[in-house]
C-alpha cells in the first residue's frame, strides 16, 4: 500500500495521564476509503486515541498523520482535514439546527449553501428552524455527523456514534455513516457495540487496558476464532411428527463428515447453518473481557 | 487569533443571550430597577418649585428665574414685604412653602438701561435649593442684566438665604446617587453574563467542537468578552438614557462606565474560568455583585455619614467604591484630577490582575481539561 494512501498512520502511540497509561503503544494504519473501528469497554483508551488523533491532546510518545498531517506539529492544517462527531451531543441547544451549522460555517469560512447541502445529506431539511433542545437523540446525532461533514473533510472520527440511541435512531445514524462509506470517506469510529461495528466497519482494531490487542477484517477475525463446525437440524429417528433435533458437526473430524452424508442420503436433514463466531465472542476470546 | 472565528463566536453567543431566559433575566433586571429608580426619584424628588415674585414692573427677568428649575410655579406677591416675611432674614431657619423670593423694582429693566445699577432682592430657600443651583440663579439673573444693558455692568443682587444647604445635600442629590447606583448594577450582568458564557461552553462539551475547529482558545475568550462588552455598553446607556445620566462631565462619565464594564468583564471571566457549571458561576456571581453594589449605595453624601468609620475603612478597599466614586464625581461635576486618575488607576489596575489571574486559570485549566 502507498504511504499517501494511508488516510491515518499511528506509530506507537502513548498517553499516559499522570500515573496511568490510558494509551500504550499503539500503531495501526487506516487506508482511504475505509471504515475502522477501534472496540473495545468503556475506559479502554478508545476516546484518549481518537483525542490524540485530532489534536485535542498531545501523544507523550509515539507519533501520529491523519490526512497528511502530523497530528502534533501541524495542527492547524490538520482541524481542517478532519471532521469529529464527539461521545457527547454537544450542540448548542436552544439555537436552531441551521444556526448550529452556519455557526461552524462561519467559524470555516464556508458559503451558507453548505448548510442546507449537510441537512439534505441527513435528511433534517425540514427541521431546520427548529430548536435542536426540541429533536430527538438520533436527530441530534445526524446534526453532529451534518456539523462534522459542513468542510468535507477526508476523514472522519466518530466517537460511539451508537451511543445512548434507541435501534432506530441507531439504524438511521447507520445509513449516514454507510452513506459516506460508499462516497468514499475514510471514517474512524469507536464503539463498544460489537454489532455496530460489524455491519460497518471493513476493518477493526480491538484495545483492551490502552493496547491493540488485535486488527484485523471482522470476518477474518471470526474466522480465525471461530469453530470449524456446523449445525445441523435432522427430523427425529422414526418419527414424522415434526419433532426435530439438533446436531453440532466438527467439519475435520471424518466420523462428523460420514454422519452428514448418511443423513443427506436419507433425507433427514431440515437445515444446516455454520458455527461461525461472532465478533464479541472473538473479542471475548482475544481480550479475555466482555465488550461492555 | 482570528478576527472572522471570533465575530463568528461572538455573533453566535449575542443571539444565543437573547434566547436564554436566564441571561434575558439579567439584562432586564438593571433596566427594571432603573425605571423603580426613576419612579422613585419622580415620586419624592419632584414638586412645583414655588417662586414668590414682587414684580410691579414686570420685568422678564422672572421667565429666567422659573425657566432655571423644570418645573416651578410664580406667585405674585403684593408687596416686598410680603416676600421678606414668607422667607425671614439671611441665615434664618424657619418652614417656608417657598423655594425662591424676588423682589424687583418697578423700573427694573427702564434703570438697566440706563446704566445704574438697580437693587434686586433673591430669597432662597435652602431645602429646595441646592448651592449649585443658587450659584446658576444668581448667574442666569446676572446674565439678564447683562442682555438688558449690556455692556453696562450688571445688576446688584442681594441674597438671602434660609435654611442654609449644606455644600451637600442628600436629598438633592438622591438623584444623582440612584444614576450611580443603577449604573453598578448594570455592571453585576457582565459579571454573570461572560462568566455563564465561558462555563456553559465547558458544561455543554461544545468547547471540545471548538477545539477542533479553526477556532482557538483565545478566540473564544475574546469573543465572549467582545459579546459582554457590546451588552454591558448598550445596557449602560439604556439606564443612563432611563435616569437622565447624560449630566455632568459626560465624556468622563463614559468613560468611568467603559471602565467599569472592563472591570466587571474581567471578573466574570474569572469566575467563568474557575467554575465549571453555570450553576456555581451564578451562585458566586451573585455573592460578588452585592459586595461590587455595596458602594454603589455609599457613595458621595451618605460616604459622608460613614467618613472615620471602620465601614468606610472596609468600603475603600473595594475596587467597586473607586469605580462609583469617579461616576459620582463626574456626574456632579466634582472631579478633581487626582481623584480621578487615582479611581482609573485602581479600576483599570485590578481589570489587569484579574483578567492575569484569568488567563493563569484558563492555561492551568486546559492541561487539567486534557487530562480528563
Amino acid at each position: 500500500m502507498e504511504t499517501n494512501d494511508l488516510m491515518i498512520e499511528a506509530v506507537n502511540l502513548s498517553r499516559t495521564f499522570g500515573n496511568k497509561k490510558a494509551v500504550i503503544d499503539m500503531s495501526f494504519c487506516v487506508p482511504r476509503g475505509e471504515i475502522f473501528g477501534l472496540l473495545g469497554p468503556n475506559g479502554a483508551g478508545k476516546t484518549t486515541t481518537i483525542r490524540m488523533l485530532t489534536g485535542q491532546i498531545d501523544p507523550t510518545a509515539g507519533h501520529a498523520r491523519v490526512a497528511g498531517c502530523d497530528v502534533v506539529k501541524e495542527r492547524a492544517m490538520l482541524k481542517r482535514r478532519i471532521g469529529v462527531v464527539f461521545e457527547d451531543q454537544n450542540l448548542y441547544e436552544r439555537l436552531s439546527a441551521r444556526y448550529n451549522l452556519a455557526f461552524s460555517c462561519w467559524l470555516y469560512g464556508l458559503p451558507k449553501s453548505r448548510v442546507d447541502e449537510a441537512l439534505e445529506l441527513v435528511h433534517l431539511r425540514d427541521r431546520a428552524k427548529e430548536p435542536i433542545r426540541a429533536f430527538s437523540n438520533g436527530m441530534k446525532q445526524r446534526i453532529m455527523i451534518a456539523r462534522a461533514l459542513l468542510h468535507r473533510p477526508p476523514v472522519l472520527f466518530l466517537d460511539e456514534p451508537g451511543r445512548g440511541l434507541d435501534p432506530i435512531a441507531a439504524r438511521e445514524v447507520r445509513q449516514t455513516i454507510d452513506h459516506l462509506r460508499q462516497e468514499g470517506m475514510t471514517i474512524l469510529l469507536t464503539t463498544h457495540l460489537m454489532e455496530e461495528a460489524d455491519l460497518l466497519c471493513q476493518r477493526v482494531g480491538f484495545i483492551v487496558n490502552g493496547r491493540l490487542v488485535a486488527n484485523d477484517t471482522p470476518r477474518n477475525l471470526k474466522l480465525s476464532h471461530g469453530q470449524r463446525a456446523l449445525a445441523v437440524t435432522l427430523d427425529s429417528d422414526g418419527a414424522h411428527n415434526g419433532a426435530l433435533q439438533e446436531v453440532t458437526l466438527n467439519m475435520d473430524d471424518p466420523y462428523d463428515q460420514g454422519r452428514l452424508a448418511q443423513w443427506i442420503a436419507q433425507e433427514k436433514v431440515r437445515a444446516i447453518h455454520s458455527c461461525e463466531a461472532t465478533l464479541e465472542d472473538v473479542f471475548i476470546e482475544v481480550a479475555g473481557v466482555r465488550p461492555a | 487569533m482570528h478576527i472572522r472565528n471570533i465575530l463568528a463566536i461572538a455573533r453566535k453567543d449575542a443571539l444565543d443571550v437573547l434566547l436564554n431566559k436566564t441571561t434575558m433575566t439579567l439584562l432586564i433586571t438593571p433596566i427594571v430597577l432603573s425605571i423603580l429608580f426613576a419612579v422613585i426619584t419622580n415620586l419624592f424628588g419632584s414638586h412645583k418649585t414655588q417662586i414668590l415674585v414682587y414684580n410691579p414692573g414686570n420685568s422678564a427677568v422672572v421667565q429666567v428665574v422659573s425657566g432655571a428649575f423644570s418645573d416651578s410655579q410664580v406667585i405674585a406677591a403684593s408687596s416686598p414685604a410680603d416676600v421678606a416675611s414668607a422667607f425671614g432674614p439671611d441665615g434664618s431657619h424657619k418652614s417656608s412653602p417657598y423655594a425662591v423670593g424676588l423682589v424687583i423694582p418697578a423700573n427694573f429693566d427702564v434703570a438697566l438701561r440706563q446704566g445704574s445699577h438697580p437693587q434686586m432682592s433673591l430669597y432662597i430657600n435652602g431645602d429646595d435649593v441646592n448651592i449649585q443651583q443658587r450659584q446658576l440663579l444668581q448667574s442666569a439673573i446676572t446674565n439678564y442684566s447683562r442682555v438688558v444693558a449690556d455692556p453696562s455692568p450688571p445688576t446688584s443682587i442681594i441674597t438671602s438665604t434660609i435654611n442654609p444647604p449644606a455644600p451637600t445635600n442628600i436629598g438633592q442629590d438622591l438623584g444623582t446617587l440612584y444614576i450611580t447606583t443603577a449604573l453598578l448594577v448594570s455592571f453585576m450582568v457582565s459579571i454573570s453574563l461572560v462568566g455563564s458564557l465561558l462555563v456553559e461552553e465547558k458544561e455543554k462539551k461544545t468547547l471540545r467542537m471548538l477545539m477542533v475547529s479553526p477556532a482557538s482558545f483565545g478566540d473564544v475568550v475574546v469573543g465572549k468578552l467582545l459579546v459582554g462588552l457590546g451588552y454591558q455598553l448598550l445596557l449602560s446607556l439604556v439606564v443612563m438614557v432611563i435616569q437622565g445620566g447624560f449630566i455632568g462631565q459626560v465624556p468622563l462619565v463614559l468613560f468611568f462606565v467603559l471602565c467599569g464594564a472592563c472591570f466587571s468583564l474581567s471578573l466574570g471571566l474569572l469566575l467563568g474560568s474557575i467554575f465549571q457549571s453555570a450553576s456555581s458561576v451564578g451562585g458566586v456571581a451573585g455573592l460578588v455583585s452585592i459586595i461590587f453594589f455595596i458602594p454603589g449605595i455609599l457613595v458621595g453624601p451618605l460616604f459622608q455619614a460613614f467618613q472615620g468609620t471602620i465601614v468606610a475603612q472596609l468600603i475603600r478597599i473595594l475596587p467597586s467604591y473607586y469605580l462609583a466614586d469617579g461616576i459620582y464625581n463626574a456626574l456632579t461635576n466634582k472631579t478633581v484630577f487626582s481623584n480621578a486618575l487615582l479611581d482609573t488607576i485602581v479600576v483599570l489596575g485590578c481589570t489587569a490582575i484579574l483578567l492575569l489571574a484569568s488567563v493563569w486559570t484558563l492555561r492551568r485549566q486546559a492541561s487539567v481539561v486534557a487530562a480528563i
